[in-house]
């Protein structure tokens, strides 16, 4: 064995090192755990989460008009919209509106073809159900949107 | 009553010494109590130290910073179910955790805290030391062989090969240490009070004496110690990827927490060798250099400060964290431990306290860098291969023992020769 590697070992050059690298880590510099429930992630502006259906906010009535363009443009056809003419507006009135959000993938695509900017996918994130009963959501449970858990402890 | 009292605490020797039982239990009782309270500690800080390493930050939700976990998991640990294998001995393994945590414990009797803070000064302290702690051994073999299980044997046969490569080397490191108290006396002492006292009167740590010798002889008793406790990078025993949990598989609840003391405990009492052996004992630095009414009293000082300044950080931790309603509770647990490290300070302070605690809190300072080694070498090091396990305990470890110990009787016969030839204080 050469010399150089020989003082390498005798002096444990390298174990020193690496105690050096876990010792200089113990800085709370580069810890970057998120307590979770305590202090909540900011997701990006366009993520795809929990599906709204919005309202206008001056006379709270629902801005979708029935086109059905959501429910062609869903590829998994997770979405039904019903609806029939006011005959004293002369506008379409939904009837049944659900999306089971069980099959959604979030690609997003209802959200582009809405042409009234009705249907959201939001940046709620916690989606999180004991069984699959509450996931087809109806027009009340869209409008009203998800309200996060607060962490009470 | 009182008048005893006081006259025990100021006649400063040990209750073996001074031939009394009732001494000799309190002090076993405060012992068996502080160990298990540094356990605890340990089990925290282990935990806590290991995450910042890990660039992670460890136990956060009970208690502030996580302070009340121990007591979580202890709580969890005393209620959970305790099964014992259909096919074990179960004589046998009922009683390996006891023996394990027996003789872990019962090597505390002769650790010299300070000059009268051991129960007993037996003149042959290291040999008793070494003898009980390599039973702890016979333990782990009865926990993995009653348990009829694969896992469990094989971590124990490992254990067993283990302990023995590494206590020969350990022995020889330890032999050097008490060649060393042979100088200028003439006769070397294996009691641990009179090692530490041949260090005072010899004026240096032996990790300082022949410089490299007593250096070298306490490298290779740092190695050995941590491959006798089973710790990393030497935890095969216990190498969790390759036997599950080692000889404590089969082992759940309270006698899963009896082997979990015994381990911390082990640690522990190996340390305080090295401590004792090495690093001056309860000895504050400079005992001789820097002797004077004033150096004293500024270096009995120095436990009270070092509490208050752990306090200040406390404190400081508690003003930084999040001002939101979720951490009130926390901050309110976390401001009164500030103020009990605080308060444990200030009793340090006081004149009668520190003049009997100083030499305590200089042994468990040093006890504690070698607590914060094993954390350190856990959070770095990768486990070692069986064979090169055994290579490092026999054919590195092995003969550079023996070379430091010849080294060690050569150059002190030396000095003997040189010393008795001047005609110089022997």
């Amino acid at each position: 064995m050469s010399l150089a590697p020989l003082l390498r070992k005798v002096f444990l050059v390298d174990l020193v090192k690496g105690m050096s690298v876990t010792f200089h880590n113990q800085s709370e510099k580069g810890r970057i755990t998120e307590q979770y429930p305590l202090e909540r992630p900011v997701v990006f502006e366009r993520y795809r989460g929990q599906p709204r259906l919005n309202v206008n906010p001056d006379t709270g009535e629902s801005l979708c008009i029935v086109c059905n363009l959501c429910a062609l443009a869903c590829p998994e056809q997770l979405i039904v919209v019903k609806g029939e003419r006011n005959p004293v507006t002369k506008r379409k009135e939904v009837v049944t509106w659900t999306y089971d959000v069980s099959r959604c993938m979030f690609c997003g695509l209802c959200e582009e073809a809405c042409s009234t900017d009705a249907l959201e996918l939001t940046q709620d994130y916690e989606m999180a159900l004991f069984s699959r009963d509450g996931m087809v959501l109806d027009q009340a449970a869209l409008e009203q949107g998800q309200e996060p858990v607060r962490y009470a402890k | 009553m009182l008048n005893a009292i006081e006259s025990y605490l100021s006649s400063g020797v040990t209750p073996g010494e001074a031939g009394s039982q009732l001494w000799a239990a309190i002090y076993i009782l405060v012992i068996t109590l502080g160990v298990s309270l540094a356990v605890i500690c340990m089990n925290w800080l282990e935990r806590k130290i290991l995450a910042h390493m890990q660039i992670r930050l460890g136990p956060m939700r009970v208690g502030p910073h996580g302070l009340l976990q121990p007591f979580a998991d202890a709580l969890k640990l005393l209620i959970k179910e305790d099964i014992i294998p259909t096919n074990a001995d179960k004589l046998v393994f009922l009683t390996a955790p006891v023996v394990v945590t027996m003789t872990a414990f019962t090597t505390f009797l002769v650790v010299p805290f300070g000059r009268a803070h051991a129960v007993t000064d037996m003149n042959i302290g290291v040999l008793y030391m070494l003898g009980i702690s390599s039973l702890g051994v016979l333990g782990i073999i009865m926990a993995g062989w009653a348990s009829n299980s694969n896992y469990p044997l094989m971590g124990s046969l490992r254990s067993s090969a283990q302990m023995v490569s590494y206590e020969i080397a350990m022995g020889l490191a330890i032999v050097c240490a008490v060649l060393m108290t042979s100088l200028q006396t003439g006769t070397g002492t294996l009691s641990m009070i009179g090692i530490v006292e041949a260090q005072q009167a010899q004026g240096m740590w032996f990790i300082f004496k022949f410089f490299p010798l007593g250096f070298i002889a306490f490298v290779v008793f740092a190695i050995a110690m941590v491959a006798e406790t089973n710790r990393a990078p030497f935890d095969l025993p216990e190498a969790e990827s390759e036997l599950v949990a080692g000889f404590h598989t089969e082992y759940s609840g309270f006698r899963w927490s009896l082997f979990f003391l015994a381990e911390y405990a082990a640690m522990l009492a190996v340390s305080s060798i090295a401590v004792t052996l090495w690093l001056g004992g309860w000895l504050r630095p400079f005992p001789n250099a820097l002797s004077g009414p004033a150096w004293t009293l500024a270096f009995s000082l120095v436990p009270g400060l070092s509490f208050l300044v752990m306090a200040a950080g406390t404190f400081l931790g508690t003003i930084r964290m999040p001002k939101i309603a979720q951490m009130r509770v926390q901050m309110i647990g976390l401001g009164v431990f500030g103020a009990l490290l605080g308060l444990v300070g200030l009793f340090l302070l006081l004149p009668g306290v520190r003049e009997r605690v100083q030499d305590v809190y200089w042994f468990v300072a040093k006890v504690a860098v070698f607590m914060y080694l094993y954390i350190w070498y856990r959070g770095t090091f990768p486990r070692y291969r069986f064979d090169q396990l055994m290579k490092v305990g026999w054919k590195v470890l092995l003969p550079i023992g023996l070379g430091v110990l010849i080294l060690t009787a050569v150059v002190g016969l030396r000095q003997e020769l040189l010393a008795a030839m001047v005609g110089g204080p022997r």
